[in-house]
Order: C-alpha cells, then structure tokens, then sequence
C-alpha cells in the first residue's frame, strides 16, 4: 500500500460499532502519527463526533472488490466501515487486494472471448476430458486395489445372485483350454491383471458372460448348455478379455464419479429445473457410452479369437442366436447396441481380417 | 405490499453477474475446479450482498480456503469410504449404518457454518440445535411419512421448516415459527390436485397413441423409432406438465405460509405473498433462455428470480433494527456444507 497521497484523508461513509446492527453515518480519518513517522492510523468517526474505533492502518483488513458493493474495512477492535467511494478506497490500497480479479470482472468486449472460450472448455470436459481423467485413474490403480475389488465382486455376486456351478469337470476343462489360448495370443496384458476363467450357474440370466476390472471373466452354465461349440466360446470369451485389456468397466465407474463431481461443484447453483434435465441427458449419455464400448470388445474379441485359430464367425452365431430368442428393447435405450446393428459390425471387422 | 412493510430488494443486475459468473466458471474449469471453492463465496456474496432491507445489506463471510479445505475432507472420506466398500464388500451394511447416523450431524454442522458465515446489518445469524431432533426431522419422520403413503408429507415438511427457522437466531434474537397445517395441506391437495387433472388430460389427449406406442416400443425386437418417441414424448409430457408445476405451486404457496408465520425476537413479522402461477411463468420461461443459449442467458435466469423473491418479501418491524447485538461464536468448520453440497441437500438460510 505505498501509494501517495496526501493526509490527512478523509473517506464518506457508514459504520457499525463492534458486536452492533447500529448503523451510523460515519467518516474515516487516516492521519501520519504519531507526528514525522511513516505509521499511519485509521480513526472511524461519526457525524456526531464520537469515535468507534481506531487503529494503525497496516492492521485493517479490507473485503475485496466486487460488483458495485460498498467496500467494507474492519478494524481489530471490531469497528466496520463502508463506503460507497470506491475510487477513495482504490487509492488507499492501490492494485492489491483482489483488484486485477474485479477489474477482469467488467464487463468489457473480451467477455465474449471469456464465454466463449467457457462454453468450449465445458463441452470439452465433458466430451473427453473427463475419459482422460478415468483412463489416468485406472491407470494409477494399483494391482492390490484390482484384485481386491474382483474378489469383492465375486463375494457380493456370489451372496446376492450366483449359485455354484453344476457343470462337470470336462466341460470346464474345455472352456479352460480355449481361455488359455486366447491368453497366449494376447500381445500386452494391462499392469496387475491376473487373469481367471470361473463357472456359475446365474439363475435368470440366461446365457451370460461377465468380465471383472482384475482379470476374473465368469462364465454362465445356461451358456455352457446352449453353446458347445469352441468357436462360440473363443468370440465370447474374447470379448470379456477385450473388456478387461481396454479397462471399460474400471473407466466406466470412475467416468460416473467424475462426472457426479464436476456437475456438483463446477456448475453449482443452476436451479431445479435445470438440475433435472442434465441428470436425465447424463444417463442416456452414459447408455451411448457403454455402447461404444461393447462394439470396442466385440472388435477386439473377434481378432483374437481369429489369431488364435478359432472361426471369428463364433460371435455371429451367439447374437443372430440372442436376436431369434430374445426381445430387446430399442438400441438407445439400452447400454447394449441391439443385435442386428452388432452382427453387422462384426461381420465389417472379419472382413477387415480377411484383407 | 402495503404501507408500514419493510420491503426487501435486490440491487444487483444480470450484466454485472454475467461479468463475476463468467469468470468464477472459466476460472473453475481452468484450474479443474479448485477454484470453484472461491467462486463459491463470490456468488454468495454478490447475492447477500445486493440483498437490502432498509438500507442495510446482508453479508457472507466464509473464505475459499476454508470451503475448499472442508470439500478436502469430504472428498478424501468419501474416497476412503468407497475402497473400503471395494475391498470388504461385506461391511457395507456397517458402513451404510454409520453413514446414516453421522447424517443428521453434517446437517446441524452445515446450517451452523452457513449461518455463522451470513451476516445482516453487522450481526451474524447462529444455528444450534440437538443431535436428537436432528435425527427425529430428517430420518424417523420420512420414514414414518412413507409409511403413510405421503399422505402425511405436510406434516413432514412443516417439521423440517420449524427445525430449521426455531433454531436460527440473529445475533442474540431468536427466530420463532409457529403454522397451522391448514395452508400446508392446502397447498398439497392443490399440488396433488394438479397432478390428477393435467396428468389426466395428458393422458386423454395422447393417452392413446402412447400406450401402443409403448406396447411397439417393448414387444418386438426391432421398433419402429417413431412409436418409442412418441413413448418418451408422452412421459416427459406428463413429467413437465403435472409433475413440475405441481412442485412449484406446493413451494409457492407454503412459501407464503412459512414467511406469514415467522417472527424474529423484537416483534419483527415476515411477509411473502408470491403466486404459484408468475412462479411457474419466471422458473419455464428462465428454462427456455437457459437451454436456447447454452446456458450463458443463467446469470440472467437467477438475477430475474431473485429479484421477484427479494419484490415479494417483506418485514413489518416491531422496533428498532439497531437493537440487535451479535455474539462471538465458536470456530466453525465447512465439512457439514461441503458435504450438502455434494449431496445437494439444501440447507440455506430461511431469509
């Protein structure tokens, strides 16, 4: 606060005695003392003469600008000062205290940038910025945390919805063999995924097959039952192995908690209708998200089911068996793309192959 | 409103919270949301600020740090609690509990910052109420109005305001609310009233159509993309055009009856006489700015709400506003308010 200006000064205003609501017209004195030093002290006065509070002026604290708010000053007696005299106060604390954040604040030509350059960063964000911040994340999961939350999983799947297996050991001995092969044709395993082939019988779910972030892939017993075959098996199972090498699910939960994140404090207060109609447009987002990552793994499981020898038609037969069987609900209402849109991309990628 | 009420009035305007709000967003984007712990303040600030009763203004007081420290907190528990989850499934329902016990705590926590934080005329607002009332408001009341169906949803509702105004103060002076349920059963059988009549009409209207439409949008494998719009056309209809509304004229209306019923020591009485239907007018027409400009017409949005709240409110004074006098109070932290904020609980001021 080196700025010069003469003094005595005197600022118009209004004051509140320590503790008080008692609103008072008020000036404030800023003097030289004691005489011939550079001290200066700050004295509130009313216009009836009595004194509220004084101290040296290096003690005050000063709200900083904003808007066309009277500046507030406190003393550390508990005297509070106001004026509406903003140019008085500019000059008392020169550029400091939050004056290049007000001045930036205007209203001026380069807001237009400033909104502009907002609206794009939002959209940004949204769009990909928060799939950077989710691979970065899964990224820096350490192994430990991985296998913990397969195994997790698998107790809460096992309490709540799976029942053992009742399939015999031959059959699983197949299944095996085909995972294991798919496995040694795989060209880079993510950092701390163990890979694991498990049977269940799923109860209600019919010819099913989940992957887990850690590398454990389970494996239906309707699934087993309906499809013998190995090239049925190699596609599908290719496809969970796509999910675990390119982290979906582990990319899906901490997309979900980003974007739980951003929308709570970045955009704040934007009312009740408002607050809705994001949260409805963030699930079906989410829903285009999930499919874009079952079409990745259908991709991916199809060529590694090619590479290690098996016919890359196997997931074709599953799906075109999933459609004649099955109703499903319309493509963008689901986090799955619907059969025929499926059966269509992967017969692109076999023909890419066969290139 | 009539002669001897103290009005309330809002003296910003939308240009000049454009300018602040642009760069509070552009600012927390920039620095991945760290700043939106400052922005935070800014916005409440400009907002209390600008709020004035007889040429004496509110204030908020709670520094970016200090949120910013709490919402650290809040996220780093949070974190913690979440690996724990991953890693030992089976102590969810343990967890879950102590979740719900410590709940009725961060609320108390968060009204007592957010009170000690606001100021009017020099004197701070206070909030201190029992763990145990708490409790009983915000988990053994909803639990028991569910149990009724919602019928007894007023009740609940008068309870949560009564928590909330009886124990605020200012200053020394303690805020005292005292309703009948009449007007808020009023405002729940017209709210209710509303939902049966336009979802009805709605439903006689397109009614029809959206029925087969659904039936096409779930029987065959492959439909026909204009039937499964119609079917989300018809349920966000009915959404917007029974349920929205039906919300505000329930809000509009115990508005009124909250502020009518609400005294402040010193013989203070509050006044509100807000309409359900300019209600509903500024929250559709504000929607449709908003969405249209992509989103840069909100500063706009929120100036024009608050100024018909600020237009409508009111306080007959029962003596002088000099006369309150503050108390020093203890330190306060922000993890209550991080937390509700997080949650979007609403724990704000009844001013």
């Amino acid at each position: 606060m080196g700025t010069n200006f003469p003094l005595p000064l005197k600022i118009e205003g209004r004051a509140y005695a320590r503790l008080s609501s008692r609103l008072q017209q008020a000036d404030l004195l800023l003097h030289r003392e004691p005489q011939g030093t550079a001290l200066r002290q700050v004295e509130i006065v009313t216009r009836d003469g009595e004194t509220l509070g004084s101290s040296a002026w290096a003690e005050v604290t000063l709200d900083p600008p904003l808007g066309r708010q009277p500046r507030r000053l406190r003393l550390p007696d508990g005297t509070m000062f106001e004026t509406d005299d903003h140019d008085a106060v500019l000059t008392l604390t020169g550029g400091s205290g939050g004056a290049w954040l007000h001045a930036l604040e205007q209203v001026r030509p380069r807001l237009a940038a400033f909104a502009a350059i907002a609206v794009l960063s939002a959209f940004l964000v949204w769009k990909y910025g928060l799939d950077v911040l989710a691979s970065a994340a899964a990224a820096m999961t350490p192994p430990v945390v991985l296998q913990q939350m397969d195994r997790g999983t698998i107790e809460a799947l096992d309490f709540a919805l799976m029942e053992p297996s009742e399939l015999g050991a031959e059959e699983k001995e197949r299944a095996r063999k085909v995972f294991q092969t798919l496995l040694d044709h795989l060209q880079d395993t993510p950092n701390g995924v163990t890979f694991q082939l498990l049977f269940r019988e799923m109860p209600g779910m019919g010819p099913n097959a989940v992957a887990l972030p850690g590398g454990t892939v389970m494996v239906s017993d309707a699934f087993m039952d309906r499809f013998p075959g190995e090239d049925v098996l190699a596609g599908v199972l290719g496809h969970e192995i796509g999910h675990v090498v390119e982290q979906h699910g582990l990319r899906q939960v901490y997309r979900s908690l980003g974007l739980y994140a951003v929308v709570a404090f970045v955009a704040g207060d934007t009312g009740p209708l408002l607050e809705d109609i994001l949260l409805e447009g963030n699930v079906l987002l989410s829903l285009q998200y999930g499919r874009e990552q079952e079409a990745l793994a259908d991709a991916f499981g199809v060529q590694l089911a090619a590479r290690a020898g098996y016919a890359p038609e196997g997931l074709i037969t599953f799906f075109e068996t999933v459609q004649s069987e099955m109703a499903e609900p319309p493509e963008w209402m689901s986090s799955h793309p619907n059969s025929a849109v499926r059966i269509q991309s992967i017969e692109d990628a076999i023909r890419q192959l066969q290139r | 409103m009539s002669a001897n009420i103290s009005e309330f009035e809002f003296r910003g305007n939308a240009k000049e919270w454009f300018g602040i709000w642009i760069v509070n967003l552009l600012l927390s984007i920039l620095t991945l949301g760290i700043y939106s712990a400052w922005a935070k303040v800014r916005r409440h600030k400009y907002f209390y600020n600008n709020t004035y009763v007889e040429g004496r203004n509110f204030d908020y007081h709670a520094t970016g740090g200090q949120i910013f420290v709490g919402r650290l907190i809040v996220f780093g528990a949070f974190v913690i609690y979440n690996l724990i989850l991953t890693m030992v499934p089976m102590l969810a329902p343990v967890l879950l509990l102590a979740l719900v016990l410590i709940l009725p705590w961060l609320i108390i926590r968060a009204m007592m910052f957010n009170a000690r934080m606001t100021s009017f005329s020099n004197v701070r607002f206070g909030f201190s109420a029992g763990y145990g009332k708490a409790f009983l408001v915000y988990l053994i009341y909803p639990i028991l109005t569910a149990l009724t169906a919602y019928l007894t949803f007023p009740l609940l509702d008068r309870a949560v305001k009564r928590f909330s105004i009886d124990n605020h103060r200012l200053g020394t002076a303690a805020f005292h609310f005292e309703a009948p349920l009449g007007p808020f059963y009023k405002a729940f059988f017209a709210a209710l009233a509303w939902v049966v009549i336009v979802g009805a009409a709605v439903f006689a209207l397109m009614g029809a159509t959206v029925m087969t439409s659904f039936q096409d949008s779930f029987a065959s494998p492959n439909p026909d993309p204009s039937a499964v719009l119609l079917f989300m056309a018809g349920f966000y209809g009915i959404f917007f055009l029974a349920f929205l509304p039906a919300v505000l004229l329930y809000h509009a209306m115990t508005r009124n009856a909250v502020y009518n019923n609400t005294v402040l020591e010193g013989g203070h009485q509050f006044r509100s006489d807000i309409s359900a239907g300019a209600l509903l007018w500024l929250a559709v027409t504000n929607l449709v700015a908003v969405v249209c400009s992509l989103g840069l017409l909100l500063p706009w949005a929120q100036v024009r709400m608050v100024r018909y709240l600020t237009a409508h409110t009111g306080v007959v004074l029962g003596s002088s506003l000099d006369s309150f006098v503050d108390v020093q109070g203890r330190r306060t932290s922000a993890v209550g308010d991080a937390y509700t904020d997080f949650e979007g609980i609403d724990v704000g001021l009844p001013v």
